[in-house]
Protein backbone atom coordinates (compact mmCIF):
# COMPACT_ATOMS: atom_id res chain seq x y z
CA UNK A 1 0.00 0.00 0.00
CA UNK A 2 1.72 3.13 -1.28
CA UNK A 3 1.36 6.00 0.78
CA UNK A 4 -0.62 9.69 -0.45
CA UNK A 5 3.13 11.21 -0.70
CA UNK A 6 4.85 8.39 -2.67
CA UNK A 7 1.90 8.34 -4.82
CA UNK A 8 1.92 11.86 -5.42
CA UNK A 9 6.16 11.08 -6.49
CA UNK A 10 4.62 8.31 -8.79
CA UNK A 11 2.37 10.64 -10.19
CA UNK A 12 4.43 13.73 -10.38
CA UNK A 13 7.04 11.82 -12.68
CA UNK A 14 4.32 10.94 -14.66
CA UNK A 15 2.58 14.27 -14.59
CA UNK A 16 -0.42 13.10 -13.43
CA UNK A 17 -1.51 15.23 -9.96
CA UNK A 18 -4.67 16.48 -11.79
CA UNK A 19 -6.34 12.97 -10.72
CA UNK A 20 -5.08 12.73 -7.18
CA UNK A 21 -6.10 16.39 -6.91
CA UNK A 22 -9.66 15.59 -7.76
CA UNK A 23 -9.77 12.42 -5.67
CA UNK A 24 -7.88 13.06 -2.67
CA UNK A 25 -8.35 17.10 -2.24
CA UNK A 26 -7.97 17.39 1.40
CA UNK A 27 -4.63 15.15 1.08
CA UNK A 28 -3.56 17.56 -1.72
CA UNK A 29 -4.25 20.56 -0.06
CA UNK A 30 -2.33 19.37 3.05
CA UNK A 31 0.89 17.99 0.68
CA UNK A 32 0.29 21.96 -0.55
CA UNK A 33 0.60 23.67 3.15
CA UNK A 34 3.30 21.15 3.63
CA UNK A 35 5.38 22.48 0.52
CA UNK A 36 4.71 26.10 0.96
CA UNK A 37 5.82 26.08 4.58
CA UNK A 38 8.89 24.50 3.64
CA UNK A 39 9.59 26.73 1.18
CA UNK A 40 9.05 29.66 3.15
CA UNK A 41 11.52 28.62 6.21
CA UNK A 42 14.17 27.99 3.69
CA UNK A 43 13.55 31.33 2.58
CA UNK A 44 13.68 32.82 5.94
CA UNK A 45 16.89 30.87 6.92
CA UNK A 46 18.53 32.22 3.97
CA UNK A 47 17.26 35.95 4.49
CA UNK A 48 18.97 35.42 7.94
CA UNK A 49 21.91 34.36 7.61
CA UNK A 50 22.39 36.91 4.66
CA UNK A 51 21.23 39.48 7.25
CA UNK A 52 24.01 37.99 9.71
CA UNK A 53 26.78 37.74 7.15
CA UNK A 54 25.80 41.87 6.45
CA UNK A 55 25.22 42.57 10.06
CA UNK A 56 28.75 43.40 11.44
CA UNK A 57 29.38 45.84 8.31
CA UNK A 58 26.61 48.24 8.20
CA UNK A 59 28.66 50.24 5.75
CA UNK A 60 30.12 47.49 3.49
CA UNK A 61 33.63 48.64 3.97
CA UNK A 62 34.94 44.83 4.41
CA UNK A 63 33.46 41.46 4.93
CA UNK A 64 34.82 40.20 8.26
CA UNK A 65 36.76 41.17 11.02
CA UNK A 66 39.09 38.84 13.35
CA UNK A 67 41.42 39.61 15.94
CA UNK A 68 43.40 37.76 19.01
CA UNK A 69 42.27 40.40 21.50
CA UNK A 70 38.02 40.69 22.59
CA UNK A 71 36.39 44.07 23.40
CA UNK A 72 37.57 45.42 20.52
CA UNK A 73 34.88 46.88 17.76
CA UNK A 74 35.52 45.21 14.31
CA UNK A 75 35.03 48.64 12.74
CA UNK A 76 37.75 49.73 14.73
CA UNK A 77 40.60 47.81 12.47
CA UNK A 78 38.48 48.81 9.56
CA UNK A 79 39.59 52.43 10.27
CA UNK A 80 42.97 51.19 10.89
CA UNK A 81 43.29 49.59 8.02
CA UNK A 82 41.87 52.91 6.11
CA UNK A 83 44.23 55.39 8.64
CA UNK A 84 47.45 53.97 8.32
CA UNK A 85 46.82 54.67 4.08
CA UNK A 86 46.15 58.03 4.78
CA UNK A 87 49.98 58.65 6.12
CA UNK A 88 52.08 60.10 3.12
CA UNK A 89 54.87 57.67 2.54
CA UNK A 90 58.33 59.31 1.07
CA UNK B 1 9.49 16.39 0.57
CA UNK B 2 12.50 15.10 0.29
CA UNK B 3 13.98 17.79 -2.35
CA UNK B 4 12.59 20.52 -0.01
CA UNK B 5 14.42 19.15 3.20
CA UNK B 6 17.97 18.84 0.88
CA UNK B 7 16.71 22.81 0.20
CA UNK B 8 16.49 23.40 3.92
CA UNK B 9 19.57 21.60 4.66
CA UNK B 10 21.66 23.14 1.66
CA UNK B 11 20.00 26.90 3.37
CA UNK B 12 20.94 25.81 6.87
CA UNK B 13 25.05 25.14 5.51
CA UNK B 14 25.06 28.41 2.99
CA UNK B 15 24.02 30.31 5.74
CA UNK B 16 26.41 28.99 8.16
CA UNK B 17 29.35 29.26 5.85
CA UNK B 18 28.46 32.67 4.79
CA UNK B 19 29.10 33.61 8.36
CA UNK B 20 32.55 31.59 8.79
CA UNK B 21 35.87 33.88 9.16
CA UNK B 22 38.71 32.15 7.38
CA UNK B 23 41.61 33.05 8.94
CA UNK B 24 44.73 34.07 6.95
CA UNK B 25 47.69 32.25 7.68
CA UNK B 26 50.10 35.56 8.27
CA UNK B 27 46.90 36.48 11.01
CA UNK B 28 47.70 32.73 12.44
CA UNK B 29 51.33 32.88 12.50
CA UNK B 30 51.11 36.09 15.09
CA UNK B 31 47.77 35.74 16.66
CA UNK B 32 49.11 33.86 19.95
CA UNK B 33 51.77 36.73 20.47
CA UNK B 34 51.25 37.80 23.90
CA UNK B 35 52.95 41.22 23.58
CA UNK B 36 50.65 42.22 19.84
CA UNK B 37 47.44 42.52 19.14
CA UNK B 38 46.87 40.97 15.77
CA UNK B 39 44.02 41.85 13.79
CA UNK B 40 43.05 40.26 10.24
CA UNK B 41 40.42 42.77 7.95
CA UNK B 42 38.97 40.23 5.26
CA UNK B 43 37.80 42.06 2.24
CA UNK B 44 38.68 45.51 2.84
CA UNK B 45 36.66 47.38 0.33
CA UNK B 46 38.88 50.52 -1.75
CA UNK B 47 36.64 50.86 -4.12
CA UNK B 48 33.44 49.27 -5.43
CA UNK B 49 34.90 46.59 -6.90
CA UNK B 50 37.47 45.79 -5.66
CA UNK B 51 38.79 44.79 -2.21
CA UNK B 52 41.89 43.24 -0.20
CA UNK B 53 42.88 41.43 3.03
CA UNK B 54 44.52 43.16 5.48
CA UNK B 55 46.23 41.74 8.65
CA UNK B 56 47.55 44.54 11.16
CA UNK B 57 50.19 44.15 14.11
CA UNK B 58 50.11 46.50 16.58
CA UNK B 59 52.77 46.43 19.51
CA UNK B 60 51.33 46.76 22.97
CA UNK B 61 54.66 48.06 24.53
CA UNK B 62 57.57 49.78 23.21
CA UNK B 63 59.99 46.82 23.62
CA UNK B 64 57.76 44.68 21.59
CA UNK B 65 57.70 47.19 18.66
CA UNK B 66 61.70 47.06 19.11
CA UNK B 67 60.96 43.06 18.65
CA UNK B 68 58.96 43.59 15.86
CA UNK B 69 61.42 45.98 14.42
CA UNK B 70 64.14 43.61 14.27
CA UNK B 71 62.19 40.93 13.52
CA UNK B 72 60.97 42.65 9.94
CA UNK B 73 64.13 44.38 9.99
CA UNK B 74 62.92 48.22 9.72
CA UNK B 75 65.95 50.17 10.85
CA UNK B 76 64.08 53.52 10.81
CA UNK B 77 62.97 54.98 14.11
CA UNK B 78 60.49 58.11 12.48
CA UNK B 79 57.43 58.10 10.23
CA UNK B 80 56.62 55.65 7.90
CA UNK B 81 58.47 52.29 6.44
CA UNK B 82 57.02 50.23 3.15
CA UNK B 83 58.01 47.53 1.52
CA UNK B 84 56.75 44.92 -0.76
CA UNK B 85 57.10 41.48 1.56
CA UNK B 86 57.21 37.98 0.12
CA UNK B 87 53.66 36.47 0.65
CA UNK B 88 54.70 33.51 3.00
CA UNK B 89 57.31 34.89 5.05
CA UNK B 90 56.49 39.12 4.77
CA UNK B 91 60.25 39.70 6.69
CA UNK B 92 61.73 39.09 3.27
CA UNK B 93 61.89 42.18 0.51
CA UNK B 94 60.39 41.18 -2.92
CA UNK B 95 60.82 43.06 -5.77
CA UNK B 96 57.25 45.52 -6.64
CA UNK B 97 56.15 43.27 -9.33
CA UNK B 98 56.22 39.65 -7.45
CA UNK B 99 52.66 38.68 -6.96
CA UNK B 100 50.85 37.65 -4.65
CA UNK B 101 52.87 39.97 -2.21
CA UNK B 102 52.12 41.85 0.92
CA UNK B 103 52.39 45.50 0.78
CA UNK B 104 53.77 46.63 4.63
CA UNK B 105 53.35 49.69 6.35
CA UNK B 106 54.47 49.94 9.46
CA UNK B 107 54.02 53.16 11.35
CA UNK B 108 56.48 54.25 14.07
CA UNK B 109 54.39 56.08 16.38
CA UNK B 110 51.51 54.20 16.49
CA UNK B 111 53.94 50.78 16.39
CA UNK B 112 51.60 49.38 14.05
CA UNK B 113 52.27 47.26 11.20
CA UNK B 114 49.59 46.86 8.34
CA UNK B 115 49.95 44.08 5.83
CA UNK B 116 47.51 44.54 2.27
CA UNK B 117 47.95 41.73 0.23
CA UNK B 118 47.97 42.56 -3.01
CA UNK B 119 47.30 39.47 -5.82
CA UNK B 120 46.74 41.17 -8.84
CA UNK B 121 47.13 45.08 -10.40
CA UNK B 122 43.78 45.64 -10.16
CA UNK B 123 44.36 45.69 -6.65
CA UNK B 124 47.39 47.78 -6.24
CA UNK B 125 46.16 50.32 -8.84
CA UNK B 126 42.87 50.10 -6.29
CA UNK B 127 45.34 50.55 -3.57
CA UNK B 128 47.45 53.63 -4.17
CA UNK B 129 44.59 55.38 -5.65
CA UNK B 130 42.82 54.73 -2.02
CA UNK B 131 46.09 56.22 -0.29
CA UNK B 132 46.13 59.39 -3.13
CA UNK B 133 42.45 59.78 -2.41
CA UNK B 134 42.85 59.71 1.13
CA UNK B 135 45.72 61.91 1.03
CA UNK B 136 44.12 64.51 -1.01
CA UNK B 137 40.91 64.15 0.86
CA UNK B 138 43.11 65.00 4.53
CA UNK B 139 44.71 68.39 3.23
CA UNK B 140 41.76 69.32 1.94
CA UNK B 141 40.24 69.10 5.43
CA UNK B 142 43.73 70.58 6.85
CA UNK B 143 43.43 73.36 4.76
CA UNK B 144 39.47 74.65 5.37
CA UNK B 145 40.80 73.98 9.12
Amino acid sequence: MMTFDELWVQEERQGLQRRLQQDYPAWTRRRHTTQIVMASVAVVVVAAGIALSTLHSPHSTYDSVACNRSGIADSHWASVASNILTIETL
Amino acid sequence: MKRLLYILLLSLLLAACSHEKVELLLYQQYASRQDLTVAQVKGFQLCDSVKVDVVILVADDSAAWQGLKEEFDIRTSEGVTSWVGDIDNPTLRMKGGDRPAWRAMAVHNAMTIAFYRIDTEEQLDALRNYQMNMIESNKRTETML
